[in-house]
């Protein structure tokens, strides 16, 4: 009697009573062995992914966050409704959490789907601060969908690991390194080209100023789901499962910087919820996860005695992780084939116009519909080379193409009327998505966070965003703190999101109701572009201070910091007949470089060049500088050079300030005009970078003081490659280059 | 007598090479399908990987011997790229497009492959049905049987035609074969009188053709016969009347400007003449429905 008054009073002070639910997380630092090598990764409860918060709609959270690292760090809650202060982005929401320190994130719960968390301080996303953040409908909500809600379910947080130090990534990244490219066997260089018979397109594609690129930048060596590459899923909360069962995944893509590809082996998968909203179920063969976005997918399990893969393969195919789903014996799913990377240079070049610019020719793109990457795919467009008419109103439409279905942001519609209010005024924005795969700036119309100002909105407004890409890569921009409807022909029944794809050349529109006070960052959800500045921040007209920002001044230089860190590149090649070698110091802007040849005796001299220059444009062609020159070497008594413009001079010593301006000039040379104090000029062209074949670098420098060199580079690893090179004025020379 | 221990040192030396280049070797023997010489040379570079694993397969046992690095690989993902390369093994089903793309000598039968359940159209589409794969076609009566064979002679009709839209020779190739022993299978004196009559009139112009299709794999011979053999399958198919609808298409381009037809289950155009070159040429002409 005593216990049924008990469970009673439970009953209605779950009913009735604001229920707290309490977590505690203990983020500490640990090492992980993923690929046979230790290395340091960030460990919340002692596991990664950091554990799968569960809540029920009506709830309050309570999240006690102890900080035992010795950096700082914050949680971010990815999609959620909240007020700013819990939003978790440090130096805009609330100060970092110190290390050894405790936080507390209160809010309640008052909505209901799939969504995750995250760290958003630096890059720790990418060592393991990622989690499910599941919500509960109530079991009365009017929304609940008998045969879909009442599933067994199963969250799953979509992760990748590296091995190397997520900031050194971010430096190589900007320093251009193509060792990713190599690691993925995607350099795409002029040897591969011609076995490819693909020359031409090589050609033109340097001729456009265009590295070789891929669809991401970064090699994984791992991908994870829930932590592990692969996982057999046999039972449920205890249920064994059997021929006949659906399961629902909860899927999460924590990755930082990974899109995924989604397919099962086991037949059709039914998309009924996206980004934590419900969308009325839709049948695809497969679909494609953009960073951060969430997806909740239906799957059967056909047959009896078999376990039935459920794929993630990264958008490049280099790599996959798997759940198996079911007992017995494992059906596998055909893995994605190789992309036509020569194919995908042939359309970039199509689309790309001399200035930089990007070319849709008229094709209005939007929602993922039409995918110009299509051209790459085989599964879709055939092994062999495409002969496509050039006119054919569906030739990047995957879904006409072939006979497997391709989920698009236009099969997606909510079941409910998401309209926003008639009356209430509209704010228009309009937003391009610019950037420069060389240098790695990510950027909204060629300005990033440090560099613009926040977006003032008022509150009841209704925000409308148009977003063009012209920059050659997808990127995911997130808003923090709503839902936007995605404007996909869908009318009232337009489905709610909080991150949308946007494919180069592709405009999306949509639009929220600005319902909540405070400062809400909007950014690309790549993380190494986010932290390049590639976002805004909006805030809200006459809105209440922050008490957790004591000093906003101080927060945002902070804040700004990250966009403005300078990233070094070493580089050194120990020669025969000498060192030569360069260090530079770059940012969004500026760039600070040094470059020295010295050699073993005089007579080879020694000589150093120092430019602090900035870059100008958005495509950063054009770099003026200033420079400092010393130089030392003994030719014999008094003896000169001159010049193509016959000016003379003595290099015995000489220390000159100068004047020049860098222009990238097509098939990307680099063309250097330099005046110097003593009134004598230098032209200069070089390349350093040619791809001969996938490890093998051609360079070539010539200049109007009669000075040349050409050299061969071939390259080890990361960091080592073997050059050899013949200077004008050192010689012939071989030797180990060191890059960092 | 010293070269005989020359040899006997490189002979001796080399084994040791041999059997130095897999460190931690640990070697079991599993159940892999196949069936000839040529799956033998497939399943062993399948599992081939220097100095981490390799597979003895034995074509009469179907057993094969792995060896691999314990410390670098396991079993299951040597008999995984064993299975992606189309064979069935003790831990994995190849996908289905994998066991497809085999030569004809090496498609095994599947065994271990659990027939799907059957999950009819119901209505309330979240209750899975509970009907067993064994039970599959128990269910089924007379009338339905009877369109039922001619059903899997559309179907890999279909199959053949997506080839086609694939520009996919060897994969046609297949599926003629399949066509035509669907073709064989078909039980004349079970059809209705109205499909009997029309079933004699094509049945041979379908057997040919589909022989010729399989006969080849280029793509240009496969077409043309594919032209006629779409005529023939159209006069079959609208007695027939199937559950599904069926698109009948044309592209008039096609057979040197003549014009040709083919039967789709989607409405939107796939052309099977001329594949990605030109894929949507084309329009539907006819809608057959029940």
């Amino acid at each position: 009697m005593l216990s049924l008054a008990i469970l009673f009073t439970l009953l209605i002070s779950n009913l009735f009573a604001q229920k707290i639910v309490r977590y505690d997380l203990y983020v500490k630092d640990t090492i992980v062995n993923f690929t046979g090598k230790a290395k340091r990764a960030i460990a919340v409860n002692g596991q990664i992914p950091m554990p799968t918060l569960t809540f029920t709609e009506g709830d309050t959270a309570e999240i006690y966050v102890h900080n035992e690292m010795n950096e700082e760090t914050s949680l971010h809650w990815h999609g959620l409704f909240l007020p700013n202060k819990e939003d978790g982005v440090p130096n805009l929401t609330q100060m970092p959490i110190k290390p050894h320190t405790t936080h507390i994130y209160r809010f309640p719960i008052i909505q209901n789907g799939t969504h995750w968390y995250h760290s958003h301080s630096g890059l720790q996303e990418q060592i393991g601060m990622y989690g499910n953040f599941v919500m509960l409908k109530k079991t009365n909500d009017p929304t609940f969908r008998k045969g879909i809600d009442d599933l067994a379910t199963v969250p799953i947080v979509l992760s990748e690991w590296t091995n190397i130090k997520p900031e050194n990534i971010h430096r190589m990244l900007h320093n251009a390194n193509d060792y990713p490219a190599l690691k993925k066997n995607a350099v795409q260089s002029y040897g591969e080209a011609i076995k490819a018979g693909h020359f031409k397109t090589k050609l033109k594609n340097e001729w456009k100023r265009m590295l070789a690129m891929d669809v991401s930048d970064v090699y994984y060596d791992k991908i994870l789901m829930n932590g592990k590459p692969s996982t057999d899923l046999t039972r449920i909360e205890g249920k064994q499962l059997k021929g006949g069962d659906k399961v629902r995944l909860r899927i999460s893509n924590g990755g930082a910087s990974s899109y995924f590809w989604l397919t099962y082996a086991g037949g059709k998968i039914t998309v009924v919820a996206n980004d934590g909203n419900d969308v009325e179920p839709v049948e695809v063969d497969r679909l494609i996860i953009a960073v951060s976005e969430t997806y909740d997918v239906v799957v059967t399990i056909p047959a009896e005695n078999t376990a039935f893969e459920f794929l993630a393969t990264t958008e490049d195919r280099t790599n996959s992780a798997s759940y198996y789903i079911g007992n017995g014996i494992k059906q596998l799913v055909s893995p994605q084939p190789r992309l036509k990377y020569f194919e995908g240079m042939k359309m970039m070049n199509d689309m790309m116009k001399m200035n930089g610019d990007l070319d849709d020719m008229g094709m209005n793109m939007s929602l993922n519909q039409m995918d110009m990457n299509v051209v790459m795919y085989p599964e879709i467009t055939g092994d062999a080379k495409p002969k496509q008419d050039d006119k054919d109103p569906n030739r990047y439409n995957a879904n006409a193409l072939a006979d497997i279905v391709t989920l698009n942001y236009a099969m997606l519609k909510s079941p409910i009327n998401t309209a926003l209010p008639k009356d209430a005024p509209v704010k228009e924005l309009k937003f391009t998505l610019t950037g420069n795969m060389n240098r790695y700036v990510w950027s909204l119309d060629n300005k990033v966070v440090s560099e613009a100002d926040k977006i003032l909105i008022k509150k009841g407004e209704n925000i409308r965003i148009v977003i063009y890409n012209n920059s050659m890569m997808r990127h995911p921009m997130h808003l923090h703190g709503h839902d936007f409807r995605l404007l996909n022909g869908q009318g009232d029944n337009a489905p709610l999101k909080n991150i949308v794809d946007i494919m180069p050349m592709e405009t999306d529109t949509l639009e929220f109701n600005a319902n909540v006070e405070g400062d809400w960052f909007f950014h690309c959800h790549i993380l190494y572009h986010m932290m390049s500045g590639m976002g805004r921040v909006f805030t809200y007209e006459n809105q209440a201070a922050n008490p957790l920002i004591p000093n906003p001044k101080l927060a945002q230089r902070k804040l700004f910091a990250d966009d403005r860190k300078m990233h070094f590149m070493f580089q050194n090649d120990f020669a025969t007949n000498g060192n030569d070698g360069e260090m530079m110091l770059q940012n969004t802007r500026w760039s600070i470089g040094s470059e020295w040849r010295l050699g073993y005796h005089n007579m080879h001299g020694y000589e150093t060049e120092t430019h602090i220059g900035r870059y100008l444009g958005k495509m950063q062609w054009l770099m003026p500088f200033v420079g400092f020159d010393w130089r030392y070497r003994k030719m014999g008594i008094d003896e000169q050079e001159k010049n193509l413009f016959g000016q003379t001079n003595t290099k015995d010593n000489r220390a000159v300030l100068s004047l020049g301006v860098n222009y990238t000039l097509p098939m990307l040379v680099r063309f250097q005009t330099e005046i110097f104090t003593d009134g004598i000029v230098r032209l200069q062209l070089m390349r350093e970078d040619i791809p001969v074949t996938k490890r093998l670098r051609f360079a070539f420098m010539v200049n109007t003081d009669k000075e040349y060199m050409a050299g061969l580079n071939y390259i080890f690893n990361r960091n080592f490659s073997l050059r050899t090179h013949y200077d004008s004025d050192m010689g012939f020379g071989a030797g180990l280059t060191f890059s960092y | 007598m010293k070269s005989i221990i020359l040899l006997a040192a490189v002979v001796l030396l080399s084994t040791t090479a041999c059997q130095s280049q897999i460190n931690n070797a640990k070697t079991e023997t599993v159940k892999v399908y196949g069936n000839c010489g040529m799956c033998e040379t497939t399943i062993e570079k399948a599992a081939n990987k220097k100095k981490i694993s390799k597979a003895d397969w034995n074509e009469e046992t179907k057993m094969a011997s792995i060896t691999y690095d314990s410390k670098k690989t396991t079993l299951d993902a040597v008999l995984k790229n064993i299975a992606l390369a189309g064979y069935d093994n003790q831990s994995f089903l190849a996908p289905d497009a994998a066991y497809d793309k085999l030569p004809g000598c090496c498609k095994y039968d599947r065994e271990k492959k659990q027939v799907a359940i059957v999950t009819q159209p119901a209505k309330d589409t979240t209750k899975p049905m509970q009907n067993h794969g064994s039970h599959q076609y128990d269910g089924m009566n007379n009338t339905s049987q009877e369109t039922n064979q001619l059903t899997v002679v559309f179907d890999t009709y279909f199959a053949l035609k997506d080839a086609l839209v694939k520009t996919d020779g060897n994969t046609a190739s297949a599926k003629a074969k399949d066509l035509e022993t669907a073709i064989n299978a078909v039980k004349m004196d079970k059809l209705p009188m109205n499909v009997h009559t029309v079933w004699m009139k094509v049945l041979n112009d379908l057997k040919e053709d589909a022989e010729h299709i399989n006969g080849t794999k280029d793509i240009s011979h496969q077409r043309d016969h594919f032209m006629s053999l779409s005529k023939n399958m159209y006069e079959l198919i609208k007695v027939v009347k199937p559950a599904e609808t069926v698109y009948y298409q044309f592209c008039p381009m096609a057979n040197d400007g003549k014009g040709a037809n083919w039967l789709s289950k989607e409405s939107g155009v796939k052309n099977p003449y001329y594949g990605s070159q030109m894929l949507s040429c084309g329009k539907t002409v006819e809608t057959i429905k029940q």
